[in-house]
This record gives structure tokens, sequence and C-alpha cells, in this order.
């Protein structure tokens, strides 16, 4: 696209002639000290809390602390030009950062810049990145499901629009691709998604870019980057960025989900600021409100009503619920949930999957220990089918757990606790699935009607998956209608005789 | 110079009470200036962290040097300070004491920057705008900066109002560049 040079000096001159060439009158300040990203500044003497402040060169701040003969603030980005004795200014905004659809497909920094490399976005809308969460005036319960593809987690945890689930467990169990697979899995369903990326390696936050695109998932896709080499101040506010583009959606009578990965991370962040805010260090050096700092994020996924969403939009859309649906990500370390920052954001989530290196190790993938991953609000949501199905999975895994660690003791078991260990450890391997394979909720009914109806008793363990497999392939290619019936009306008493069918057919053709 | 202000506060505080129950505001802050200008004194400030000068000599040292420029109410303040091993917080005292004056006697002090000399008139015409901006009497100090080329800049404590042409200048380039 080539741009004539009359238009760019139309443009320039239109908006010198829209210059408001009236004299400022601001406040300034001038600056103290500059340690490692903190600005004490003297004067500012009508700052607020929150505010943005001017620094030369272009560079803004945030005033976070205000004492009684300097204010505390943060620099947004590179300070290594602020000098002692710069002038400070405040400029009467709070922080904001563009919102709206253009920004889908885009990787933004914590401020809503590119750094894709893909041009300026031309977002008409600016929202402020600190909102208070809707009230409860405002809110319905959850309703309807979020699709994460797992069978594990669709069946077992189930995850509503508007819940915040938390995804929690040691390095290296899979938690961001779970959480990416849920976003893959977003592609059919029109849930908008947001993935914030905090404190981590640049080339990780490129790997999940890449995966989004090859699978086709960047389209309905925001990605808010904040790598390790950011400043913290970048760090500590990126979440509330990306939720703030979240609620952009919910606000339109749209449904969005969100993803922090992680928050333990930006709480590293926001500790690092506090300490040199020279803020009192509480339990494990954080300070007093890093409690607040997870709630008050945390409280803004809602599921909204129609007259919120009427309202928001000044009336324009009408008579449709909004949604922000928050899968939070906390790091433990060496399985250690009772640690502050875990115990916090477990206190406010409404439920959590619990990732396990040992299950991971196990060859157990999703690595998710069934017995303590819980959804406190997500059965309500659960489509029909599933949840009817979903019930005896549970139960057979619970009873499993509790048998195999007795029968360890026992060396002849009676035929009815065989039986059931028998069908625990076809349920564990029914339950494996592959990265970047999300399931519709035909093909998981399938595979868990197939292993709750004892068809795969007699089938080897080590054969389970191979089973489980040719059963898929024989569905799709023999009951095509069948499936996207279920698809399009999840209900189990339609449909269990068809899936009686497959599984039948499927057994007769003993194709696997 | 945060925390300077912050230990220097309440003796300002303290000292601006006193000389307001004996309302000599004036003279009080004349001897608190004169105090600042000794202790910053480049012969005078090595001695103020020398330990081998007791508090009391330095008290006796900055006491001889105002002569009649304190009274005796304004020597035990010195001795005071000088006990505390605060002689230092002497220039910031002075201008904490000042601003209190200027808020108890409603006036306010105003820098003018200006690129080119401003006339009595023009001065005079300023300082009853601000005036009437700042509900405070205003004494006026100008002061000359060729690089603002045009216009001029008003400081009155935190309140800058930028009236000049580089000022605008820079917003235009703000303005075009984000």
């Amino acid at each position: 696209m080539s741009i004539k040079a009359s238009e760019i000096s139309d443009l320039i001159k239109a908006r010198i002639e829209k210059f408001q060439s009236a004299t400022e009158a601001r406040n300034v300040g001038t600056v103290v000290t500059v340690t490692d990203g903190i600005c004490r500044v003297h004067g500012l003497a009508d700052a607020r809390y929150g505010e943005m402040l001017e620094f030369p060169g272009n560079t803004f701040g945030l005033a976070l602390n205000l004492e009684q003969d300097s204010v505390g603030a943060v620099v947004l980005g590179e300070y290594k030009h602020i000098k002692e004795g710069d002038t400070v200014k405040t400029t009467n905004r709070i922080l904001e950062v563009p919102v709206g659809p253009e920004l889908l497909g885009r990787v933004v920094d914590s401020l809503g810049q590119p750094i894709d490399g893909k041009g300026p976005i031309k977002a008409a809308k600016q929202s402020p990145i600190e909102r208070v969460a809707p009230g409860v005036i405002a809110r319905k319960s959850v309703s309807q499901p979020v699709q994460t593809g797992y069978k594990a987690v669709d069946s077992m945890v189930p995850i509503g629009r508007g819940q915040r689930e938390l995804i929690i467990g040691d390095r290296q169990t899979g938690k961001t691709a779970l959480a990416v697979d849920t976003i893959i899995n977003q592609k059919a369903s029109g849930i908008k998604c947001i993935y914030v990326a905090v404190g981590q390696k640049q080339s990780s936050i490129a790997n999940v870019v890449r995966k989004l695109e090859e699978n086709g998932a960047m389209a309905h896709t925001i990605v808010v980057a904040a790598s390790a080499s950011v400043p913290a101040a970048m760090q500590y506010i990126a979440p509330y960025s990306g939720c703030t583009m979240g609620e952009y959606f919910m606000d339109s009578g749209e449904d969005a989900l969100i993803i922090y990965d992680d928050l333990t991370k930006q709480a590293w962040a926001y500790r690092q600021i506090s300490l040199l805010l020279k803020r009192p260090p509480g339990r494990e050096a954080y300070p007093g409100d890093v409690f607040y700092l997870h709630s008050r994020l945390l409280e803004r996924s809602a599921r909204v009503n129609e007259q919120y969403v009427e309202k928001a939009t000044g009336g324009k859309v009408k008579g449709r619920t909004g949604s922000l649906t928050g899968l939070p990500i906390i790091e433990t370390q060496a399985g250690d949930v009772t640690a502050f920052v875990p115990t916090n954001v477990i206190s406010i989530t409404d439920g959590q999957i619990f990732l396990e290196t040992d299950l991971f190790n196990a060859g157990i993938r999703p690595a998710m220990n069934a017995g303590i991953s819980v959804s406190r609000v997500g059965g309500a949501a659960q489509t029909d089918i599933i949840k009817r199905l979903g019930g005896g999975i549970r139960l057979a895994l619970a009873q499993y757990r509790e048998l195999a660690a007795f029968s360890q003791f026992a060396s002849d078991l009676d035929e009815a606790t065989r039986r059931q260990l028998e069908r625990g450890v076809r349920v564990t391997e029914v339950m494996k699935q592959k990265q970047y394979a999300p399931m519709s909720v035909a093909e998981m009914a399938i595979s868990i009607y197939a292993v709750n109806s004892g068809y795969m008793d007699k089938v080897e363990r080590n054969k389970v998956v191979v089973f489980e497999a040719a059963l898929q392939a024989f569905a799709h290619s023999n009951h095509g209608a069948a499936l996207k019936a279920i698809n399009d009306k999840p209900v189990l008493k339609e449909h269990e005789a068809t899936l009686k069918k497959i599984c039948d057919d499927f057994v007769a053709t003993g194709a696997y | 110079m945060a925390e300077k202000t912050t230990i220097a506060r309440p003796y300002a505080k303290a000292a601006f009470a006193i000389a307001r129950e004996h309302s000599n505001l004036g003279a009080w802050l004349n001897g608190l200036l004169l105090a600042a200008t000794v202790v910053t004194h480049a012969r005078v400030e090595p001695l103020l962290t020398n330990p081998r000068v007791t508090a009391a000599d330095l008290a006796d040292l900055v006491i001889e040097i105002l002569g009649d420029a304190l009274d005796d109410k304004g020597r035990n303040f010195v001795k005071l300070l000088a006990a505390n091993r605060r002689l230092g917080y002497l220039p910031e005292i002075a201008a904490i004491f000042a601003h209190l004056k200027s808020e108890a006697e409603r006036a306010v002090d105003v820098t003018v920057t200006s690129a080119v000399e401003l006339s009595a008139d023009q001065q005079k015409k300023l300082a009853a705008a601000v005036e009437k901006r700042l509900a405070r009497t205003v004494r006026l100090h100008s002061k000359l900066d060729p690089s603002l080329i045009g216009g001029a800049v008003l400081k009155a404590d935190d309140l800058v109002i930028d009236g000049s042409l580089k000022g605008r200048l820079d917003r235009l380039e703000h303005e075009l560049a984000g």
C-alpha cells in the first residue's frame, strides 16, 4: 500500500489545526533518585494514585507511592535516560490500553503496542487497565460451557463461561499446553481468546504464537507479551492490560477467554517493585496487598447479564449476555501448594486443575490429578451427555484409587474388586490425550461411553489407546451423521441407542 | 532531598510556631537564611561531620558568626540542632520556614522565565493575572532564558504554567509523533 505525499501533509495539517495550542498548566516535580526502574520524585503535590506521570524523552511512569515529601513511581519501559533533577509532569490520565476487535490476531506489549511487526493497530477505543469488576446486580450465573477439547477436563472438571479455573502444577507438567489447546479448540465456538504471557522466555512466547498460527487459532486470539526481559513494571501490569482487552468483548455481549501464564511471575514482579518502593515485606517477602493484586484481577472475570451488556453498549446489543472466563496459571515449586501465592489464588478461583510431575512422567497426559482437581461451578454449564457419562468416570477413578492402594497388599482378589481395578486402569488409559488434538463433544461421548459400558474390559491395557483411536476412526467413517447430531444436540437420552450401536458395530468388525 | 525534607519539617514547624507566637517571622527567617549560609560555607561544612568538634563548640561557632541576627530563642534553636547533629539541615529548614511564612501571609513566590526581558508594565500585568488565578499575593522574580524562543513560563511551587513557544513546539512534536 502506497501513501501519497499530499495525503501525509494533509494529515499533518489537519492534526496541527486540531492541536490545542492553549498554554498548559501542569503540576511538576523533580527526580530525586532512580533505582532499577523506580523513581522518587520531589514535588508533584497534586499527583493522584495510579496516575500516569510524564518523564522526559516521551517516557511514562505510574505513581504508586504518594508520600509526604515525595512520589514513588515505576517507569514503564526504558529508564536509563532519566537523570536526577529531570522534570516530571502529571498528565491527569490513568493508564489506558487500546481495546477492540482490531487487536485480534496481534501480539502486543503491556501497553497494547504491537510487537509483531505487522504495523500499527488502529483501535478505535481506549480503556483504563484498572477497572472495578462488575457488581452483583450485573452478574448472571454460569450456564454455558467452555470446551477445552480434553476428555479428562471436560468430563471431570468442566469449565463454564465466566468461571475462573486455576491451572496449577510444577514446571514441565503441561500447564501451558492445556491452555494453548483450549485456545485452539475455540476456533468454532466464537470465544475470543487472550493469552497473557508474563515473565516467560521470548522463545517460549514465540513458540506459543507459532503453534497458534499453525493451528489457525491466531485469528481469534490476542497475545499480550511481557517477557522476562522487560522491566518489572510491564510484567506487573500485563495481566490487567489483557483483562481490559477481554472485558471489551464481555461488555459487548460476546464470550472471551483469558489465560494468565503465569501469575506466580507477576507476583514476583510486583514483589520486586514493592521492595524497591520500600513497602514493608511480609510473608515470603511479598507485600501486604499481594492477595488483592490477584483477587481484583480475577474478580473481573465474570458472566454479565443482558441488562449490563445493553447498558455497556449504549443499547446497541440487546438480549445477549457476555462473559470473560479466566484461566490463571500458577507454577508451584516441588508440588508445594501451601506456598503463599498458590494458596491465595486457589482460594480466589472457582476450582483448580492440578497437574502432577509423577503422572506426567508415568505417561498420563494431561497429567491431571482427578482426585484433587475440582470445578465448583462448571457442573451447571456441562453439556447433558458429558455430564451423565462423566459421572461414571469420576466414580470409577475414585474407586480405582481407593482399591489400588489396598490391593497392593492382597495377593488374591475377589472378582468384583478385580473388575473395578481393571476398569480403573482402562479409564485412566482413555483419559490420555495427545497435544493439539482437541475432541468434539460427540467424540468424547463415544470414548467415554465405550469405557463406561465395558466395551474395553476385554481389551489389554496397553491396547486401550489403539482401541480408542480405531473406534474414533470407525465412528467418523461410518457414522458421521450421528456424530454431527450429537454435537448439535448433546442430550444423552436421544443418543444412547446410537452410541451403543456404534460401539457394537465396531466391536463386531474387530478391527483393532 | 525527600528524606532531608522529612527530617527538617518538624524543626521548621517548631521554629515557625515560636516565631509566630512572638510575631517576628521576618527576623526568624532572616536568621535561618543566614545560618543556612553559614553552615553551607566551604570552611564550616567539614566541621559539621568532624568528630573532634563537639556539639557545643559547633553551636557556639554558628551563634558567634551570626551575632545579633538571632534572639535568645534562635540561639537555643541552633544549640538544639547542634546537639542533635542536625545543623546540616538548616537550608531545608529555612526553605520550609519560608514556605510556611508565605502560606501564613497568603503569598506565593512566582518565578517568571521569559525569552526577552519583561517591561515593568508587563510584569505588573502578569503579577495581577497570577494573583487572580492563585488567590494569593504574588512576589514576582524574573529570569531570562532565550532558549524559550518566545512567551514565558510561570512557576509557583509545583505548578508550572507553560506559555512558551518552546513548550508549545515540544507538545506539537509529541502530538505528531504519538
